[in-house]
Order: C-alpha cells, then sequence, then structure tokens
C-alpha cells in the first residue's frame, strides 16, 4: 500500500488531455471559495456547483474565444 | 456571578488560527470551533496540492530552486509543500533510469505546478476567512437560522 502511493506520486502521470485537469481544478476553487463565504454550511454543495458550473463555461467560452480570434481574425 | 473564561487573549487567538491555517490548511476553523468547514478546507486543499504532485511527480513539481516564484504560491499551502521538497531531496533517481519516468515536462509539469500553486493561493484566502472569524462568534458557528444580518450603510 505504501510503495502503491509512493509510486503515485513519484512518477508523473501521462496526461494528454491537459485541459480536462480544469474541471477538478475549478471545483477545488468553487468549493474553497464558497465554504469561506457561504453563511451556513448547508448552502455550500449547491453554490459551489453552481459556482463551478460558471467558472467552467466561463473559462471554456474565453478559451473559444481566444481560439476562434487566433484562428480567425490574427 | 462572572465565568472565568479559559480561552486566551484575542491577539493571541487571531496570532494561533492564522498559523494554524498556514500550516495546516483547515485547521485554522478547527481552532475557531468550524468543524465542518475546517474538514471541508483541510481535505479540499491537500487533495488539490497532493493531485498536483501526482500529475507532475513529486521530483520536480515543488522546486524552490528553479521555480522560486511558483514556490511563493506553493509555500502557501503550508506543510504540504514543505513535505514535497523534503521527499524530492531525498529521492534519487536510480543509475541508469530514464529521467522521463521521474521528472515531468511541458504539459505534465503544468498541470502540477499550476495545481500546487493554485492549492497555496487557496489557503491565502482561507487564513484571511479564519483569521475575520476568531473574535466574531457569530460567523464562528454553524448557523441554523436566518442569513446573516445585512451590514449598516457607511455614512
Amino acid at each position: 500500500m505504501t510503495s502503491l502511493l509512493a509510486t503515485l506520486f513519484i512518477h508523473p502521470l501521462p496526461i494528454e488531455r491537459h485541459h480536462l485537469w480544469l474541471l477538478p481544478l475549478c471545483l477545488a476553487v468553487a468549493l474553497v471559495y464558497k465554504t469561506t463565504k457561504c453563511a451556513e454550511v448547508r448552502e455550500i454543495p449547491v453554490a459551489a456547483l453552481i459556482s463551478w458550473v460558471t467558472i467552467v463555461v466561463g473559462m471554456y467560452a474565453v478559451g473559444a474565444a481566444l481560439w476562434l480570434l487566433y484562428h480567425f481574425a490574427a | 456571578m462572572k465565568q472565568k473564561t479559559t480561552q486566551p487573549p484575542p491577539a493571541v487567538r487571531m496570532v494561533a488560527a492564522g498559523l494554524l491555517a498556514w500550516f495546516l490548511p483547515g485547521a485554522g476553523h478547527l481552532y475557531v470551533g468550524e468543524r465542518a468547514r475546517g474538514i471541508t478546507l483541510l481535505v479540499v486543499i491537500a487533495l488539490t496540492f497532493w493531485a498536483g504532485v501526482a500529475a507532475g511527480g513529486v521530483k520536480n513539481t515543488v522546486n524552490p530552486q528553479d521555480r522560486s516564484l511558483w514556490f511563493l504560491g506553493q509555500i502557501c499551502a503550508g506543510v504540504h509543500p514543505l513535505i514535497a521538497v523534503v521527499w524530492s531531496r531525498h529521492l534519487t533517481i536510480p543509475e541508469g533510469a530514464d529521467p522521463a519516468g521521474w521528472i515531468s515536462y511541458g504539459q505534465t509539469e503544468e498541470v502540477g505546478v499550476v495545481y500546487t500553486a493554485i492549492a497555496g493561493m487557496l489557503n491565502v484566502l482561507v487564513i484571511f476567512d479564519v483569521l475575520g472569524r476568531v473574535d466574531r462568534p457569530e460567523l464562528s458557528q454553524t448557523r441554523t437560522g436566518p442569513a446573516r444580518t445585512p451590514r449598516r450603510a457607511s455614512a
């Protein structure tokens, strides 16, 4: 078990679709932010979920806009 | 008859909460009595940091020499980057081994570094939050009543 955990952290993961790593990162940001901001603990899951979706949609929209700008306007 | 309070002075509590929040993300909230928030922050920040280390490998994800500016963000996560630095110092790549299996490059490296640095920056937010809760018992309890009373408008 210990060697399995060590192996997990010692050898870098083979990352191919790196943009998918945005999803858990945004979830962490949304969870921490809403944990500090929500007045009641029971509000956190829903607020964090809404915040996560908003961040992800916003980031992909910015990415798509920049991609379009790069390919058609530049 | 007045009861004696056993709590330390507010300034001491604030310093203790801030240091605890830096050293172990979430511990500051546990210290001020915010158990659910503390456990949530402890788990989320630890998972984010170690997911970054797992992605980029412990050998060069937290690297104060080569990435000092990123390290400023990472060190805000307290004990996690300290463990990663000590671990990476004691980890030697075996002779004849392919370094690519131990050191990440390109996008893999970026994912690891960004995850760990963001975990640290999130802890800055957590530290400021816990400092604001130390002497505000109305914020330091899990409330079941109506939402927070609105602040008075400034003149």
